[in-house]
């Protein structure tokens, strides 16, 4: 069964492995983008979902990888009614997102750095976060809840 | 992505439609860049119409960041109007909106940055 042709049914994980390439970051988020909605999510949450799947595949294929070739698995797990949960697995060098550096935000324009605002937005969006090293990969868990 | 371009007197008017993201930066840059270079004082104003971009990321943000310094250094002035929900959400959390001035419909910005824009515009 695939996510987008029957309602995604609790404790049920949908997966997709695809090269670690920026071409795969638009079937990334086709992918999540259709689990969340038949999860039942809303289309601005889809939404927000979806930037944040960009912002991690993006920087997976950039820091993880290195631009060199590999594997993304993404696991997509509806856990309750209110709650989706997205794993992002690479075997890339040992990679947390979560703990790159922001830019200073308070600044003013002269002085903001370019680039480096998916940290902060990844952050923001999701609702509960984690990472650990486990057997040679990288797994990034990311809860997001329907309602926030 | 689509970027159409209207000059309305000392107002450029840029109406960006469509999602600004990782594969769509590049050639929003593009289209951006040359009324950028020309942005400076009150002779070229640009005022960009988000009423149509559903989606931004960093990778939108970015050109968006780049634009402002250039236009910083050139004295010259760029401001956005009508952002949908996504996007001023993805601004407050980027604190975007301290760094542009922001309207809530392009006939608002008209009326700030040039108020001769303001009137061809209503009069059209």
């Amino acid at each position: 069964m695939t996510a987008s042709d029957e309602a995604m049914s609790t404790g049920e994980s949908t997966s997709l492995t695809i090269p670690a390439e920026v071409d795969s970051v638009g079937p990334c988020i086709a992918f999540v983008a259709a689990c969340a909605a038949a999860a039942g999510f809303p289309a601005a949450r889809v939404r927000e979902i979806e930037l944040v799947v960009e912002e991690v595949v993006v920087n997976i294929c950039q820091y993880a990888y290195g631009d060199a070739p590999g594997e993304i698995e993404l696991l997509c797990t509806k856990t309750n009614s209110q709650d989706l949960v997205l794993e992002f697995i690479d075997s890339g060098k040992p990679f947390n997102i979560l703990t790159l550096p922001a830019p200073d935000l308070t600044v003013e324009v002269d002085q903001r750095q370019v680039g480096g605002l998916g940290v902060p937005l990844v952050r923001a969006l999701v609702d509960t976060a984690s990472y650990r090293r486990e057997s040679g990969r990288n797994v990034l868990r990311l809860s997001v809840w329907l309602a926030r | 992505m689509e970027c159409k371009v209207r000059a309305i007197a000392n107002v450029v008017l840029i109406q960006v439609v469509g999602r600004i993201d990782h594969t769509t930066a590049k050639a929003f840059e593009d289209a951006l860049s040359p009324h950028v270079s020309g942005c400076a004082g009150e002779d070229k104003i640009l005022v960009l119409d988000f009423s149509g971009v559903i989606f931004i990321s960093s990778a939108g943000l970015r050109v968006l960041m780049i634009a402002a310094k250039q236009c910083r250094k050139q004295n010259g002035k760029m401001v956005l109007a009508a952002l949908q929900p996504m996007i001023q959400e993805v601004f407050q959390i980027s604190r975007f909106d301290s760094l542009f001035e922001l309207f809530p419909t392009v006939r608002a910005a008209l009326q700030a940055v040039s108020p001769a824009a303001a009137a061809i515009y209503d009069g059209e």
